[in-house]
C-alpha cells in the first residue's frame, strides 16, 4: 500500500472512530506539482487527501488557529520532520497541548515519500537527533559561506539590494508557524519601532526583527522563502541564525516539547564573556 | 500641554569648562515644551535646589530635566526637591552631561553639541513620563549571616546585640574559620584561639542567634527585606540534641590515619571527629568518605562507644527554608595552592610548607603542641627561609594583587620562630615590606631588630635538596648579589585567594565578583560593605584579602547597615516595575523563563461563563525588580517597564 493510501485509511479511521475531529492534510492544487492544505472533517472526504513529494508546506501553523484546540478535542495532521519540530516549539511555548495532536508523519527524499513511525510528537527523538547531527544541504551551505566570506560592506550591499525589494506584504510572517503572536511587533504603532512603509530602513528593520525573533525557533521549513513574492532568500538568514544558536548554545530548535526557549533561558554557569 | 523646566548645572568647572552652558541654555529655551530654563553653578547646593523648587511652583511645571552629573549621584536629591515643590518625583529626569560628556571630551564645540542632544532627548522623555507612586514592601526582621569565621561571628553578634534575630550558617562542623587555625596574631602576638573562642561561645549561646553549622546555602530567592533561603543541613550522623560532646566515640574510632584538614594535613584524625578541641558546637561529625561503616558496611564502633546512643547512620541531609530581610556574606578565603612554583618544591619536599602550616606548627593546640619541628623528621630547624609573595604580585604565574597580610604574618612567623627556637636563624626574602596599619611597621621592625630576622630584598629562583638540607638560591637586590642559603625548612607566604567555590556561590546568592572570585562591593570607596544587590552585604576576606582588624571592622559596618534596614517596618521601593498588556500577550512564557526573579505568573483569562479563553503573563509587583529582561524578550511587545516605557525610550531616542 502506498503511503498515500495508508494515510487516507488512517485518517478515515481516526475520523470515524471519533478520535480526532479534524485531519489537516494536503489536497490537490491548481497543477499536479502543487498541493494545497486540506481540512478533512469526515471519513468519506479522506479520498481527497494527497501525500507525495509535492507536499512541501509545513501545515503546523494551522494548529494555532484561534479557538481550534479550545474544545480539547484531538486533531490529526500530516507533518514532515520540520512540521514535527514546529509542533514541539509550539508546545514548548504553550501554544498547544502536544497530546491533542495526532501526527501522520512523513519524510520526503527526492521524488519519494516514506512514512515516519509514531503519532505523538514525543515519538520521534531518534529522527530529530539524527536531523541535528546531519550536515546542512551543500548548495545552501555554499551560499551561506559565500555571503560569510564577503567583507562587511559587500554583505551590506548584498542585503540592501535584497531588502530593497521587500514590499512588506508580511507573507513570510503569515506562513510561519512560529509567528503566532496576536499582535506582531510591527503592528505596534505606539511607539512605531518598525517603519511600515517599504523603504530601505523600514525593510531592514522588519527583516532584522524577523530574523531575531526566529533565531533558535525557525525549523527551516522554507515556508517564508517560498511565500516571498519578491524572492528574497530568507532561508539564508534563517540558516545563518540556526548555525549561530547551534554553535553558541548547542541548540537545535524543536527537539522536544520540553525544550527551553534558547534566548529566554539562562543557566547559572553560562559564560558571560560579553558582560564587562 | 507640557511645561518643562530645564536646569543646567555648571558643577563648578566640572561641566562649565568643557560645555558652553550659555549656548546650551539658549538651545533649551527654544525647545518645544520648555517653559523655563536656568543655569547655576551648583544646582545640588541648597540655594540651587531652592531655585528648582521655586521654578516648579511659579511655572506650574509638568516635568523637569536637570542637566548635571550622573543620576547615580543626585537623582534622589532632585526627586526630593520635586516632591517638596508638589511635583511627582518621577517627573524628574537627569541628563548626564558630566560623566557622559564634559569629563570625557576635550573639544568644547562638539561637547556642547552633545550636551544639547543629551538634554533634548531627556526633555522628550520627560514629556511622556507618568506620575508613579513608590511601592511599599514589608521587612522581615531577621538576618542571615553566611560564614562563621571571625567576620561572620562579629556581624552576627553585633546584629543580635541590637536585638535582631540572626541565623548564622557555617558549612564546616565548627565555627571559627581561619582564625581558629592561627597560633598568635600580629601585631600584638596574643593567642588567636584565646581571643576567638569566647566569641564563638558567645555566638552559640546568644538567644537571638540561631546557629546552623555543617550547613550550606542551596538557594536564595526574593529581594531586600524579603529573601527566602533554602539551607541544607548536612547529615552529621550524630544527634545534636542528645550528644554531650564526651568524645568517647572519637577515642574508639579505628580509622586514625585520616589527614587532618584543620591541621593543614600535618596531623591525623579519626573518621568521627571535631575539627579542634574548642570546636563550637563541640559535637562530632562522621566523615562519610572515610568511615569504615559507610565504606564496607561493618564497624559501628563509635555507636557502641557512645553512652547515650547519639549515633545514627541513617541520618539524611535536611532542608529548611527561612525568611530573612538581609544577608551578610562572610565566606572568607583560602590560601592559593603553590604547585605552580615547581621550583620551590612544595609538595615535593616535605619541609617546604605554607604559612598556614607554620601557624599549625606554632599553635599550642597544633599537631606538635606548639613546637617548631620539621614535618620530615621532627627535628628542630636551625635555619628557616621565609619566601614572601609566593604567588602574590605575580601576574605571570600567581595573582596580580598584593595579599596584604603576608608581610605581617611572615614577620610574626620569624618572631615566633626566634622565640621558640633559641639560636635559630630566620631569613626572609621579600619584594617590599608593606606594613601599613596601627603598630604594624613597629612590629616588622621588631622582627628585624630585636628578633634578628635577616631580611633579603629579592626573589628566590630555586629550592632543592642537598645533603639533608634545603638549598635556597635567590638574589639580594640591595647588594646586587646572588645568595644561597642552606635551610632546614622553607615557609611560603602563599597568596590569599577566594574560596574555591566563590564564583558559583556568587551566582547562588545573586551578587557579582571580580576575575578572581572576590565579591564586588557596590562602590569601592563610598559603599564598601554593600553589594550591587540591595540587602546583601559583605564582611571579611571574601571581598578582598584582609587581616583580623579589617575583617572585624567591616563586619561591624555590615551590622550597622542591617540594623539600619531593620529599623523600619516597611521599605519603599522604586515603582519601576514591568506591566503586561493582557490583550496582546500571546502567552508564550518567554518572559516567565527569562525573569531572573521569578516575578512572572500565569494568569487565566476567563469569559463570563467561566471558561478559559487564554492564559497570559502577570507581573507580581512585589517580586519584580524592574530589570527589564522580560521587556527585551517579549516578541509581541506586550510587556513594558514603568518609568522606562517603550514610548518614553522611543521619544528619548528620537529626541537625539
Ligand atoms: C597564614 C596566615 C596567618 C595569618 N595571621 C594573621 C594575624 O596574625 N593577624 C591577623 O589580623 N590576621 C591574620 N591572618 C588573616 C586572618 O586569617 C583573616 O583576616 C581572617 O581569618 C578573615 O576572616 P573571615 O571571617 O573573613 O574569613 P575566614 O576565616 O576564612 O572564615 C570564613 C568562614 O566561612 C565559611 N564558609 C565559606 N564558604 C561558606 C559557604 N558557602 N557557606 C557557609 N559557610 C561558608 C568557612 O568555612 C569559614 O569558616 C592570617 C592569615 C593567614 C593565611
Ligand atoms: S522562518 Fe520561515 S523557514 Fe523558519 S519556521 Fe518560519 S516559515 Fe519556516
Ligand atoms: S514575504 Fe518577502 S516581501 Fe513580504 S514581507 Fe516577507 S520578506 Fe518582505
Ligand atoms: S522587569 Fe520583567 S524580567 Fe525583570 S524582574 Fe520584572 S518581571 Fe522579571
Ligand atoms: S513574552 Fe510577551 S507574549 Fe510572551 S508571555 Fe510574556 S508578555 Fe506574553
Amino acid at each position: 500500500m502506498s503511503i498515500q493510501e495508508q494515510y487516507r485509511k488512517k485518517a478515515a479511521e481516526l475520523l470515524s472512530s471519533g478520535e480526532v475531529k479534524l485531519v489537516i492534510g494536503y489536497g490537490a492544487g491548481t497543477t499536479p506539482d502543487r498541493r494545497r492544505p486540506l481540512f478533512v472533517r469526515s471519513a468519506d472526504e479522506t479520498s481527497k487527501l494527497h501525500l507525495d513529494a509535492a507536499c512541501e508546506a509545513n501545515l503546523s501553523g494551522y494548529l494555532v488557529t484561534e479557538g481550534l484546540l479550545a474544545d480539547r478535542k484531538k486533531v490529526g495532521i500530516f507533518l514532515g520532520p520540520e512540521g514535527i519540530r514546529s509542533v514541539n516549539i509550539l508546545a514548548s511555548e504553550s501554544q498547544l497541548d502536544p497530546d491533542q495532536i495526532v501526527i501522520m508523519g512523513f519524510n520526503r527524499e527526492a521524488e519519494s515519500v516514506s512514512a515516519l513511525e509514531g503519532s505523538n510528537v514525543r515519538d520521534f527523538p531518534a529522527m530529530l537527533a539524527a536531523l541535528k547531527e546531519q550536515a546542512p544541504g551543500a548548495g545552501e551551505q555554499a551560499l551561506v559561506e559565500r555571503i560569510e566570506n564577503m567583507t562587511p560592506e559587500e554583505r551590506f550591499t548584498f542585503w540592501q539590494a535584497e531588502f530593497e525589494k521587500c514590499i512588506k506584504c508580511y507573507a513570510c510572517r503569515q506562513v510561519c508557524p512560529m509567528c503566532y503572536c496576536r499582535r506582531c511587533i510591527v503592528d505596534n504603532n505606539q511607539p512605531q519601532w518598525v517603519q511600515t512603509s517599504s523603504h530601505t530602513l523600514g525593510n531592514f528593520e522588519w527583516n532584522l526583527v524577523r530574523a531575531f525573533h526566529l533565531s533558535g525557533r525557525c525549523v527551516e521549513c522554507g515556508g517564508c522563502d517560498r511565500a516571498c513574492p519578491v524572492n528574497i532568500p530568507l532561508r539564508l538568514i534563517n540558516r545563518r541564525m540556526a548555525m549561530e544558536v547551534l554553535d553558541a548554545y548547542d541548540h537545535f530548535s524543536g527537539m522536544s516539547p520540553d525544550q527551553e526557549t534558547v534566548l529566554a533561558s539562562f543557566k547559572k554557569d553560562d559564560p558571560e564573556t560579553f558582560i564587562l | 500641554m507640557a511645561k518643562i523646566g530645564v536646569f543646567i548645572c555648571h558643577c563648578g568647572e566640572n561641566i562649565a569648562a568643557r560645555i558652553d552652558c550659555a549656548r546650551l541654555l539658549s538651545a533649551m529655551d527654544d525647545h518645544p515644551g520648555v517653559s523655563v530654563s536656568l543655569d547655576y553653578k551648583y544646582f545640588c547646593s541648597d540655594p540651587g535646589q531652592e531655585n528648582v523648587k521655586k521654578a516648579i511652583r511659579e511655572n506650574n511645571l509638568t516635568g523637569i530635566v536637570v542637566a548635571a552629573c550622573s543620576p547615580r549621584m543626585h537623582e534622589a536629591t532632585f526627586r526630593k526637591a520635586c516632591a517638596e515643590a508638589g511635583l511627582n518625583p518621577y517627573l524628574c529626569e537627569i541628563a548626564n552631561i558630566r560623566e557622559q560628556c564634559s569629563w570625557v571630551h576635550s573639544d568644547r564645540e562638539k561637547a556642547t553639541e552633545k550636551a544639547i542632544d543629551i538634554t533634548r532627548s531627556l526633555i522628550e522623555k520627560v514629556k511622556r513620563n507618568n506620575e508613579l507612586q513608590p511601592i511599599e514592601v514589608p521587612v522581615t526582621r531577621k538576618a542571615l549571616v553566611i560564614g562563621g569565621g571571625i567576620a561572620g561571628i562579629q556581624a552576627a553578634l553585633d546584629i543580635a546585640n541590637a536585638g535582631q534575630e540572626v541565623v548564622l550558617v557555617e558549612r564546616e562542623p565548627s565555627l571559627g574559620g581561619h582564625m581558629a587555625q592561627l597560633s598568635e596574631t600580629f601585631p600584638t602576638l596574643d593567642c588567636s584561639q584565646c581571643i576567638m573562642t569566647p566569641r564563638m561561645v558567645e555566638a552559640a549561646q546568644h538567644p537571638k542567634i540561631e546557629l546552623l553549622t555543617y550547613s550550606e546555602i542551596e538557594q536564595v530567592d526574593g529581594f531586600i527585606g524579603n529573601f527566602t533561603v533554602k539551607i541544607r543541613k548536612k547529615a552529621r550522623y550524630v544527634d545534636m540534641k542528645t550528644c554531650t560532646g564526651c568524645g568517647d566515640c572519637i577515642q574508639k574510632c579505628p580509622q586514625k590515619k585520616i589527614s587532618d584538614e584543620f591541621d593543614c594535613n600535618l596531623g591525623k584524625r579519626p573518621a568521627i571527629y571535631t575539627p579542634f578541641a574548642q570546636a563550637v558546637p563541640n559535637i562530632p561529625v562522621i566523615d562519610k568518605e572515610n568511615c569504615t561503616y559507610f565504606k564496607n558496611g561493618k564497624c559501628r564502633v563509635c555507636a557502641k562507644a557512645c553512652p547515650i546512643d547519639c549515633i545514627n547512620f541513617e541520618m539524611q541531609d535536611e532542608f529548611v527554608d527561612i525568611e530573612v530581610g538581609a544577608i551578610v556574606v562572610a565566606t572568607g578565603f583560602q590560601i592559593q595552592n603553590t604547585a605552580m612554583y615547581g621550583e620551590y618544591g612544595y609538595g615535593k619536599y616535605p619541609d617546604v610548607i605554607t604559612g598556614l602550616q607554620f601557624e599549625r606548627l606554632a599553635s599550642a593546640s597544633g599537631p606538635t603542641a606548639g613546637k617548631i619541628m620539621r614535618p620530615s623528621d621532627g627535628k628542630e630547624p636551625e635555619t628557616v627561609v621565609f619566601i614572601q609573595c609566593a604567588g602574590s604580585r605575580d601576574p605571570s604565574k600567581g595573582v596580580k594583587y598584593c595579599s596584604k597580610i603576608c608581610c605581617m604574618y611572615t614577620s610574626k612567623h620569624a618572631m615566633l620562630y626566634a622565640h621558640k627556637v633559641h639560636g635559630g636563624k630566620a631569613h626572609v626574602f621579600y619584594m617590599d615590606i608593606r606594613a601599613a596599619g596601627k603598630g604594624y611597621d613597629e612590629f616588622t621592625r621588631r622582627a628585624i631588630e630585636e628578633d634578628e630576622a635577616s631580611y633579603l630584598r629579592g626573589r628566590v629562583s630555586k629550592v632543592w635538596q642537598e645533603n639533608g638540607k634545603l638549598m635556597v638560591r635567590g638574589v639580594d637586590t640591595l647588594l646586587g648579589k646572588p645568595v644561597e642559603i642552606a635551610a632546614d625548612m622553607v615557609v611560603l607566604a602563599t597568596a590569599i585567594t577566594p574560596q574555591p567555590d566563590a564564583k558559583e556561590f556568587a551566582k547562588v546568592i545573586g551578587i557579582g565578583c571580580d576575575e578572581y572570585g572576590f565579591y564586588n562591593e557596590a562602590h569601592l570607596k563610598l559603599r564598601p560593605v554593600e553589594t550591587a544587590t540591595a540587602g546583601i552585604y559583605l564582611a571579611g576576606a571574601c571581598q578582598s584579602p584582609k587581616d583580623i582588624p579589617d575583617s572585624v571592622a567591616q563586619a561591624s559596618a555590615c551590622a550597622s547597615k542591617v540594623i539600619g534596614l531593620f529599623s523600619r517596618d516597611r521599605l519603599e521601593r522604586e515603582p519601576v516595575i514591568a506591566m503586561n498588556n493582557e490583550a496582546t500577550c500571546s502567552g508564550c512564557w518567554g518572559c516567565f523563563v527569562a525573569c531572573p526573579y521569578g516575578a512572572i505568573e500565569k494568569k487565566d483569562i476567563l469569559n463570563r461563563s467561566g471558561e478559559l479563553i487564554k492564559r497570559v503573563a502577570f507581573v507580581n509587583p512585589g517580586l519584580c525588580q524592574g530589570c527589564g529582561t522580560c521587556v527585551t524578550f517579549c516578541r509581541s511587545n506586550s510587556i513594558d517597564l514603568a518609568g522606562f516605557t517603550e514610548k518614553q525610550i522611543f521619544a528619548e531616542v528620537m529626541g537625539l
